[in-house]
């Protein structure tokens, strides 16, 4: 492991620490939290629930680490269904193990289905099974992306299976949610989630929010409040159809005052762009609000349809009446 | 008679058990002492993501869909939008249409990657073998270190995760093995490089943002074409000199695979790439039993006697239903059994591939697979196999990232990307196409403003459906059907025969 210099994780340290807004200070600790991860003294546990496996993607996409060392190194992932050679039984006997060793690291993506409990099936068995004794005994949990966070899209209204956050499961069954981390988006993006585990082994447990467990220093932040079109808002310059590269998107469907996330700032795909610098509104995909209701769609023109037929229908209801 | 189970199936998308009964295998031409006689595919997971979206707006559609699959958003995205089009009544813009391909493109190069490298490799490629390297590239002895170190601490589970594995006919020669186990690496940062050059256009990968029926909100810039074409010169490269020879490589070690796996003689492609609204660069088309004929989307019905559901069986996507039924009796699979004209169909690039070559299409794609059969003595029909299925990945792989620099140049800066459309009150519509796993198509229907019903039928529901109301296997089923397994307690030949169909499980169910 020599291959990795101590300056090295320093300067990863350095960029960490920047991100989360720490200042320098506190690089050096942040770097060991790193090398933590790189030695593996801890072992990495990643379930699956109702995932789409969207966020595993996101997080082999990270840049720094890049994912390479991530997987082979930086963690020491000891049982992934999407990475790791071992399956069927092989793969049952290893997670068994590792559960019986408390202290390892559960990282936990997609929703529980509370309300249906065969559809999510690990080995016959109802992946609640699995996942109570795989929560009990981990270090930290770690809910990943949005459906882990709050249900995301598996519980929108309508929610056929009862699908529900980790942190729903974890006190419908009585266990204590003070280990437990949550990191949002849809797709999580991979800095939020390394930045949340590096800072958690070598500083312990980052502030969160009491609510839903998200680390503060990603999730305290309106996406509102630091978009670059800001001004426009303010200004009252909105744009009115799709393509705009300018005025501010709020009145196409933007949700981005009631969605708490670091995106203007961090972007996606290793800085390459986000959402809005693609002219495209937020749906809020940070947030508990994310596709939960049928009345708040991503988009408001399909609004002023169905608002005018309310009052088509209103006015000549009330015709047919007079008459 | 042994029962031979894998659950879970790893190294694929998502929760999916594979159920063989395995005879003694009694032709003295082989030594293996196993032959499968069946197999039973089963998804074990369901979220109902078609009942979710009944009420809600429909410009939800294509946003809420592509969270049915993080591996690939981008092609249910674009299915929406079409059978949103269609409803609309509207169709895409020139722009549009490109910057759509674009993104598909991305998604397409990035599951290429994905799936033979991380996902695949593993089942072939001898990871012990980096414990005997000698050279000095610096990542590979890294992973050298590192795999020694994990041995000497004597954990759990050391060199998780590429240990513990079933044992079997890895590859022998130490070379080889280590050049797949640099690519390996390699193939990590390429396709996050592929989903960079998706996001310049999409905002963000995967789940795309800038998706939209008539095309898309991101405008085009000049600087993003620049952007995006350097990423595609360096994913060509890699793509011509790694990931193309390392197949035909692996095709070349296993020739054996070109005669297992073999799937039903009947193919599906519903055409991908829009090259105006009438044009796709893949050409739609059914092929069964050799016999050519037009892809019609109403020849499609879903069964459900062996799935969860309490639905109406053999049913049109317009009028398909989706009523869960967890403990349904002789039920086995949270797939429905998706069929064309009453048969069970084969989807995926190998389809594709064979649908070109029966349409005439795509002349230089159908040459360079001829050229790469012709080295290892197969011919085309060998493409229906486990490997052809990694053959066939490949080729197209490289025609559509060479066609995409094509379509950066057609891009016109000048030119809208969407046009304004009006909402219908009531309105039926469908899209098809093909996402990098095979067909797939969205059925849409709206009433009074809202989705009233909405259906998806995945690449993966074909592949790996249940048996449908006839007691007629998927294409899974009956490629396992034969397969020759040295040790029933290492049934690595199957896990290898399933794989190469890339099943997307997520995807399948919805």
């Amino acid at each position: 492991m020599n291959q990795i210099s101590r300056r090295e994780f320093l300067k990863m340290g350095a960029s960490l620490a920047a991100m989360i807004g720490l200042g320098p200070l506190y690089a050096p600790a942040l770097a060991e939290g790193l090398q933590e991860i790189v030695y593996g003294r801890v072992r990495i546990l990643w379930l699956q629930g109702q995932s789409c496996t969207g966020c595993s993607v996101s997080l082999l996409d990270s840049a720094s680490p890049g994912p390479v060392s991530l997987v082979t190194r930086y963690m020491s992932l000891a049982f992934h269904a999407t990475l790791s050679a071992a399956q069927g039984q092989v793969a049952m006997d290893m997670i068994y193990q590792l559960v019986q060793k408390p202290g390892y690291v559960l990282i936990f993506e997609g929703a529980v289905p509370m309300g249906m409990p065969r559809a999510s099936l690990v080995n016959d068995k109802p992946l609640e099974e699995l996942l109570l004794p795989a929560v009990q005994n981990a270090g930290v949990v770690i809910a990943v992306g949005t459906c882990a966070t709050y249900g995301g899209m598996p519980a929108a209204e309508g929610n056929p299976t009862g699908a529900a956050s980790l942190r729903k499961f974890m006190e419908a069954k009585r266990l204590n949610t003070g280990n437990l981390l949550a990191v949002p988006n849809c797709p999580a993006p991979p800095e939020s989630l390394v930045g949340s585990l590096a800072y958690y082994l070598k500083l312990g447990m980052p502030p969160k929010d009491p609510q839903f467990h998200r680390p503060t220093m990603f999730y305290s932040r309106s996406v509102h409040a630091e978009c670059p079109r800001y001004h426009y808002y303010q200004n009252s310059q909105f744009a009115s159809d799709f393509g705009d590269e300018h005025n501010c998107l709020f009145k196409l469907g933007c949700l981005g005052p009631i969605s708490f996330s670091d995106c203007p700032r961090r972007q996606w795909n290793d800085r390459t762009n986000w959402c809005v610098r693609a002219n495209s509104p937020c749906i809020s995909c940070s947030s508990e609000y994310f596709c939960a209701l049928k009345d708040v769609p991503f988009f408001r023109k399909g609004e002023a349809y169905r608002a005018l037929k309310k009052t088509v229908n209103k006015s000549t209801e009330s015709k047919s009446q007079g008459e | 008679m042994t029962i031979v189970k894998i659950d879970p199936l790893t190294r694929i998308e998502g929760h999916l058990k594979i159920e063989t009964v395995m005879d003694t295998n009694t032709d003295s031409k082989f030594k293996e002492k196993f032959r499968v006689r069946e197999a039973r595919s089963t998804g074990l997971m369901f979220r109902g993501v078609e009942v979710l979206l009944q009420g809600r707006d429909p410009m939800d559609a294509q946003h809420i869909v592509q969270r049915i699959c993080g591996v690939c958003p981008i092609a249910h995205g674009i299915a929406s939008c079409m059978a949103q089009e269609v409803a609309y009544r509207t169709e895409a813009t020139a722009n549009g249409r490109l910057i759509q391909n674009l993104i598909l493109v991305s998604d397409y190069i990035h599951s290429c990657f994905t799936h033979f490298y991380l996902l695949a490799a593993l089942d072939f490629v001898n990871v012990k073998a980096i414990l005997e390297y000698k050279g000095n590239d610096p990542k590979i002895s890294g992973l050298k270190q590192w795999a020694q170190q994990e041995l000497k601490d004597n954990r759990i589970s050391p060199v998780a995760p590429f240990l513990p594995r079933y044992e079997g006919d890895y590859i022998e020669n130490v070379d080889v093995n280590i050049s797949l186990l640099a690519h390996y690496v390699q193939a990590f940062d390429m396709r996050a490089l592929a989903y960079k050059m998706g996001c310049v256009f999409g905002g963000k990968m995967p789940h795309t943002m800038s998706l939209l029926p008539t095309g898309a909100n991101v405008n085009v810039r000049v600087d993003d074409i620049l952007s995006a074409k350097t990423k595609l010169e360096e994913l060509i490269t890699f793509i011509n000199q790694v990931y193309l020879p390392d197949v035909a490589l692996l095709a070349k070690s296993y020739p054996q695979y070109f005669k297992i796996g073999k799937g039903p003689e009947a193919f599906l492609c519903a055409g991908v790439f829009r090259e105006s609204n009438y044009d796709m660069y893949i050409k739609p088309g059914v092929v069964i039993n050799g016999a050519l004929e037009e892809f019609n989307q109403e020849m499609i019905t879903e069964d459900v006697r062996f799935s969860y559901y309490s639905s109406r069986s053999k049913m049109h996507p317009f009028e398909s239903e989706t009523k869960a039924d967890p403990y349904k009796q002789g039920a086995y699979s949270w797939l429905k059994a998706p069929r064309y004209k009453r048969k069970a169909m084969q989807v995926g690039p190998a389809a594709r591939l064979l649908v070109q070559y029966a349409r005439k299409n795509n002349h230089e794609m159908c040459q360079l697979s001829d050229k790469l059969l012709e080295e290892i003595g197969g011919k085309p029909g060998d493409l229906n196999s486990a490997m052809g299925r990694h053959l066939a990945r490949a080729v197209e792989c490289k025609f559509i990232a060479e066609r995409a620099m094509q379509w950066l140049d057609q891009l016109n800066p000048k030119e809208p990307s969407a046009k304004d459309f009006d909402l219908p009150e009531t309105g039926i519509g469908y899209g098809c196409l093909e996402a990098p796993r095979g067909t797939l198509g969205h059925w849409l229907k709206i009433k009074n403003y809202v989705i009233e019903n909405y259906q998806c039928v995945v690449p993966t529901t074909w592949n790996c459906s249940p048996r449908d109301d006839d007691g007629q296997p998927s294409a899974v089923e009956q490629s396992l059907e034969g397969t020759l397994v040295a040790d029933a307690e290492n049934p690595i030949e199957v896990g290898r025969v399933v794989r190469s169909f890339d099943p997307c499980i997520a995807c399948s169910v919805h």
